[in-house]
């Protein structure tokens, strides 16, 4: 089995590895020229420990490479759609499941053998991209703090390797329930990408409970969360919870982002000096604060391997359904 | 040899599949199977019998359900309703039951890509008995080339390709789907030589079930027959006696009520002048307007399906009888 599915792969193994061989001397090449750009650039404040970061006045990793970077959150997709759908649907599309299924080997422990090296190549393929990115945005992490960015967090770390996984699962279950290739397919493209559109944009950011920091609404310069945290909101809390700014086009504001339209009238203060001063020390009097919601930059990790729960099980639903499917239904 | 008790553990399947098998048992043995798709019956109430170390035709117009009855026998498709046995069990899922049965599907599918040597070394590592010196050397032969992709391949070395990559593996069953009906006379020729020398190699171990269109073919090397029409068996059985019992019958036009009256008629074709009857005989033939003729596998076939034909046909069969 494994001799069969090895000779039925060898192209797409050595097309794979071709492939990801160019990706890695672009990356290489540009990734040392970064490197040596952020040493240019912040190799002596490095030193003397006055760097402040994110600083967005370097040009890093800009470029079609860039690009090309940006995209290879669909190589698993493409993983997924080419090797995944077609192991089944092709078989029964062109009829060959009806040789490989009547040899002595039942067709449970094709489905396992083949499964198996598809799920290992997958992670293989998707890891060896995701170390590649990883070690080329290095700079560009430390100097823009965007670890946590959607687009970046997706295609650093384990995510690669563990969406690979989760894509080719897709795929193969996909064909092995629709049995046809184009359609499967599609709905191995469409799934892939709504699903990590889903978790990307509504459920990533409550994996943990967000921290909230309070500061003075008088503090001129706002509190920032260190490194490369993930702000989720800030604005101002009164006494009954937060202050919404009102949905027109100009809104005069004072400090950092303080309606005036919502200063109490205790607040209100007439006469000669800093108005907005007294206005703030006042508020702040009465119990209004600025804040900050973030989820730290130590989570970065923990986030990683939250996402990549998640993604193994729903990756390991897939291939059950996939057995379920293979035995039950005519070949 | 199909005695209700065995009738009855197949229905029920209480005689296990690891139960020993009874010498002389029939190869296949089904009861009642039938399969049903959303749209359409394909098989129904197929019961049949063939006997080990047979060679048996399986005949029937397009889509009379023989793909669908080998499919089944192999369990790649399950059964609506009945059972089968084939070689003493059900079909199943377990590498003891795939190793006993060489299929080849209609139309061949190989891979296209791999070469016949590729598929040798494939079947070489998914089946434990596995006779890969025989396979190339009747390639060789045959001059089929080994390290070609199978899809560059004459759709007559392709079956080769096939029949041999099923006949390597040593089956006790094979069950062959049309894989002459895209052959040239001589490729056809050398395709059902191969089986019979297998047969004759296996002695009595291997039974064949071979479909096809080519009566000619079948004839020469088969000594069963089963024939399907509209989704059901027709016939059943050993050609020798189902030729014995059934007679032609040539005679002017007449009223056949005496001949219905002793014999089935399977199907009469009526010209002003003179009528044909094919008759399953309930006895001797004794209506001396009539002149009595043996019945060629041809005519035999060509009347079970003629009888079984749907209304659309029957203007076919009965040219001439307003004239």
């Amino acid at each position: 089995m494994t001799w069969l599915t090895w000779r039925q792969y060898r192209m797409a193994t050595v097309t794979a590895a071709a492939l990801i061989a160019a990706f890695a001397a672009l990356v290489v090449i540009t990734g040392l020229n970064m490197a040596t750009q952020f040493h240019t650039a912040f190799g002596s404040c490095l030193a003397a420990g006055t760097c402040r970061f994110p600083n967005d006045d370097i040009g890093l990793g800009g470029g079609p490479l860039g690009f090309i970077i940006e995209f290879t959150l669909a190589v698993p997709a493409v993983l997924g759609m080419f090797i995944g759908a077609p192991l089944v649907a092709r078989e029964i599309e062109t009829g060959t499941g009806q040789f490989s299924w009547t040899q002595a080997v039942t067709r449970r422990r094709w489905l396992a053998v083949k499964v198996g090296w598809l799920l290992l190549a997958a992670l293989a393929w998707g890891g060896a991209v995701g170390a590649l990115v990883t070690w080329w945005s290095g700079p560009k992490n430390a100097a823009y703090l965007s670890a946590f960015n959607p687009g970046t967090f997706d295609v650093q770390g384990i995510m690669p390797a563990v969406y690979s996984l989760f894509a080719m699962a897709l795929g193969i279950a996909a064909g092995a329930l629709i049995r046809r290739i184009l359609p499967a397919l599609g709905v191995t493209l469409f799934g892939y990408f709504g699903i990590r559109l889903i978790i990307m944009g509504w459920i990533r950011q409550h994996y943990m409970t967000p921290v909230t920091t309070k500061f003075s609404v008088a503090q001129a310069v706002p509190f920032i969360p260190k490194g490369a945290a993930w702000q989720l909101a800030q604005g101002v809390l009164g006494p009954n919870g937060p202050i919404s700014l009102p949905n027109s086009a100009s809104v005069q504001i004072i400090g950092n982002g303080f309606p005036i339209s919502a200063v109490p009238p205790v607040c209100h203060v007439h006469g000669a000096g800093d108005q907005t001063a007294a206005i703030l020390s006042c508020l702040a009097k009465h119990g209004y604060a600025q804040y900050v919601t973030y989820q730290p930059a130590y989570r970065y990790w923990p986030f990683q391997f939250i996402e990549a729960g998640i993604f193994v099980a729903f990756a390991a639903l897939l291939i059950a359904v996939a057995f379920a499917v293979i035995n039950r239904r005519d070949a | 040899m199909s005695g209700p008790e065995r009738r009855f553990n197949a229905v029920t399947g209480t005689d296990g599949p690891d139960s020993a098998e009874p010498i002389g048992a029939a190869a296949i043995e089904t009861t009642a199977l039938t399969k049903r798709y959303r749209r359409a019956t394909a098989l129904s109430d197929c019961t049949i019998t063939v006997p080990q170390g047979r060679i048996s035709a399986l005949v029937g117009p397009n889509g009379a359900g023989k793909s669908t009855l080998l499919r089944l026998l192999t369990g790649l498709a399950r059964p609506s309703d009945g059972a089968a046995r084939v070689l003493g069990s059900p079909p199943r899922q377990d590498p003891a039951f795939l190793a006993d049965i060489g299929y080849l599907a209609q139309d061949v599918p190989l891979y296209r890509r791999l070469s016949a040597e590729d598929h040798i070394r494939a079947c070489t590592k998914l089946n434990k008995r596995w006779d890969a010196a025989t396979a190339r050397t009747r390639l060789r032969e045959l001059r089929v080339p080994l390290d070609r992709a199978v899809g560059t391949l004459s759709g007559g070395q392709r079956a080769q390709v096939g029949l041999s990559l099923a006949l390597a593996k040593q089956p006790r069953l094979l069950l062959l789907d049309e894989p002459v009906a895209a052959l040239d006379p001589l490729a056809r020729r050398h395709f059902l030589s191969t089986i019979t020398t297998a047969m004759a190699e296996a002695e009595g171990r291997l039974t064949v079930v071979l479909s096809s269109h080519l009566i000619g073919d079948l004839e020469r090397i088969c000594d069963h027959l089963i024939l399907l029409a509209e989704s059901r068996v027709q016939l059943c059985g050993d050609i020798e006696d189902l030729l014995a019992e059934h007679t032609v019958l040539v005679g002017p036009r007449k009223d056949t009520a005496a001949i219905e009256q002793a014999h089935t008629v399977v199907h009469s074709t009526l010209t002003p002048r003179q009528s044909t009857l094919v008759i399953k005989r309930g006895g001797p033939v004794i209506d001396p307007a009539y002149q009595a003729e043996d019945i060629s596998l041809e005519e035999l076939v060509l009347a079970y399906m003629g009888a079984a034909a749907p209304a659309a046909y029957t203007h076919l069969t009965a040219v001439g009888e307003d004239q």
